[in-house]
This record gives C-alpha cells, sequence and structure tokens, in this order.
C-alpha cells in the first residue's frame, strides 16, 4: 500500500466503528467542538442586535424564540455538557489520572489507559448531555 | 509558543469558561427564560458593570478556547510548514476579529450608545 492509499482524511478521522467508545467520544468530542464554535460566531452576531435598539432587539428574538430555534438550542445544551464533561475526562486522562499504571506489554496488547473508568466518563457525558437537554427543553417549553 | 504551553492555556481557558458560562446561563434562570430575554433586562445586564466585565471575559476565554480547537482539528487533518501558518494566523485572526465584534457590543450597550 502506498503512502497515499493509505490516507483516509477525514473519513478516517470520522470512522466511528473502530476502536470502541473512545473513538465515538473522539468524533463527538471534535463535532460539539465545531457546532458550539458556530454556535458561539452566531450568539455574538445575535446578541449584536441590542445595538439597533428595542424594535430590533425584538425582530431578531421573533426568529430565534421559536418551536425550531428552542430545538436547536436544546441541541446546543446538550453539545455543551457532553463537551464539556467529556473534556474534564481528557484533561484528566492527560494529567495521568485514571489511565492506570504502566505495565509491560502483554498480549492481547489491551492499552491500559482505554480501561472502565474512562468508558464511564464517555457514558457519563452522554447520558448527562441528554438529561441536560431534557432540562432546557422543559424550561423552554415550560412557559 | 510551545504546542504544551498552548495545550494549558486552552485547559485553563476551558475551565475558567465553564465556571463562568454557568453563572451567565443562571442569569437566565433567575426570572423566567422568555421574561430574562426581554430587551429592558438585556440592556440592564449589559449596563451593571461587573455582569458586562464577566461577559467581556467569556467572550475572550470562548474565542481563545474555540478557535484554538478549530487550529488543532484543522492541523490534525493536514500537514505542511505553508498550511499550519496559514490555519494558525487564519485562527487568530478570526479570533481578534470575533473578540472586536463582541466587545464593540458590550462596551457601547454598557455606555448607553444603543
Amino acid at each position: 500500500m502506498t503512502n497515499d492509499e493509505n490516507k483516509e482524511g477525514i473519513g478516517g478521522m470520522a470512522n466511528p466503528r473502530r476502536y470502541g467508545i473512545e473513538r465515538v467520544a473522539y468524533l463527538l468530542m471534535r463535532l460539539s467542538g465545531l457546532g458550539l464554535l458556530a454556535y458561539f460566531v452566531a450568539h455574538i452576531y445575535e446578541t449584536s442586535n441590542i445595538l439597533r435598539g428595542q424594535v430590533g432587539w425584538n425582530e431578531f428574538l421573533e426568529l430565534t424564540q421559536t418551536t425550531g430555534g428552542h430545538i436547536f438550542l436544546a441541541i446546543v445544551i446538550g453539545m455543551c455538557v457532553f463537551h464539556t464533561v467529556n473534556g474534564v475526562r481528557v484533561m484528566l486522562g492527560h494529567g495521568g489520572v485514571g489511565v492506570g499504571k504502566p505495565a509491560r506489554p502483554d498480549y492481547p496488547y489491551d492499552p491500559a489507559s482505554q480501561n472502565y473508568r474512562h468508558k464511564i466518563g464517555i457514558y457519563s457525558a452522554i447520558v448527562l448531555a441528554a438529561v441536560a437537554m431534557m432540562y432546557g427543553l422543559a424550561v423552554m417549553f415550560g412557559e | 509558543m510551545r504546542e504544551s504551553t498552548i495545550m494549558k492555556i486552552h485547559y485553563g481557558t476551558a475551565l475558567a469558561a465553564v465556571a463562568l458560562v454557568a453563572v451567565h446561563i443562571l442569569m437566565r434562570l433567575t426570572t423566567g427564560f422568555v421574561e430574562s430575554l426581554e430587551y429592558e433586562n438585556v440592556l440592564a445586564n449589559y449596563k451593571f458593570v461587573p455582569y458586562a466585565a464577566m461577559l467581556e471575559l467569556i467572550l475572550i476565554l470562548l474565542a481563545v478556547h474555540g478557535f484554538n480547537g478549530l487550529r488543532v482539528i484543522l492541523l490534525e487533518l493536514k500537514q505542511g510548514r505553508m498550511y499550519e501558518k496559514a490555519v494558525s494566523y487564519g485562527c487568530l485572526v478570526a479570533m481578534f476579529g470575533l473578540i472586536a465584534y463582541g466587545s464593540n457590543t458590550i462596551i457601547r450597550t454598557n455606555m448607553g450608545m444603543t
């Protein structure tokens, strides 16, 4: 296989079917990061409408305070919570917390760092994101 | 700047932003969600100097964290001297642009220039 054939590009980075839940977390971390950055830029633009006075602010609010707007915001809440909780897990891992002790690599060569502690962290991030989305929807549609 | 230093900044801005964004969201829940977004309420938020200062801090922290995150993702995809320089400087310019745009809103609203 030549070097070029071995390059999978974005497809290779995004493929969640290999390497288990850790690869899914890696993919979700990047997708949620990009989503949150896009939302952040849009939010800065959205809030700048206050400079247009009460009429301008209310006009823009009419666009965002809709059912679609609330669902979109719930997705943003989910991305935010997942990114935060998984980010803390990644930071702890980089600091050496929960990655296990160094040991001689023996067959079947399971990486010590990909252990149950970090798997629990990833699943917790997904569950907490879902709970936060439900709470956000309850707050937004509850009024 | 060394990548290890950049990653420390990345993690530092993340932790600080989590705390401040939590306060920012809780402010939306002090009154009803819809009520908190009314023009008078939002204007009062901006005119309260400590809150405006916190918004400015969130703006800087998230812009630094967000655009450095974008830089990291883009550098994972492709490498090369020119490409890496273009991505790094492009993200830096976008970051400063967003901070300038957001600061303009915060400062002008705080000073009553709406």
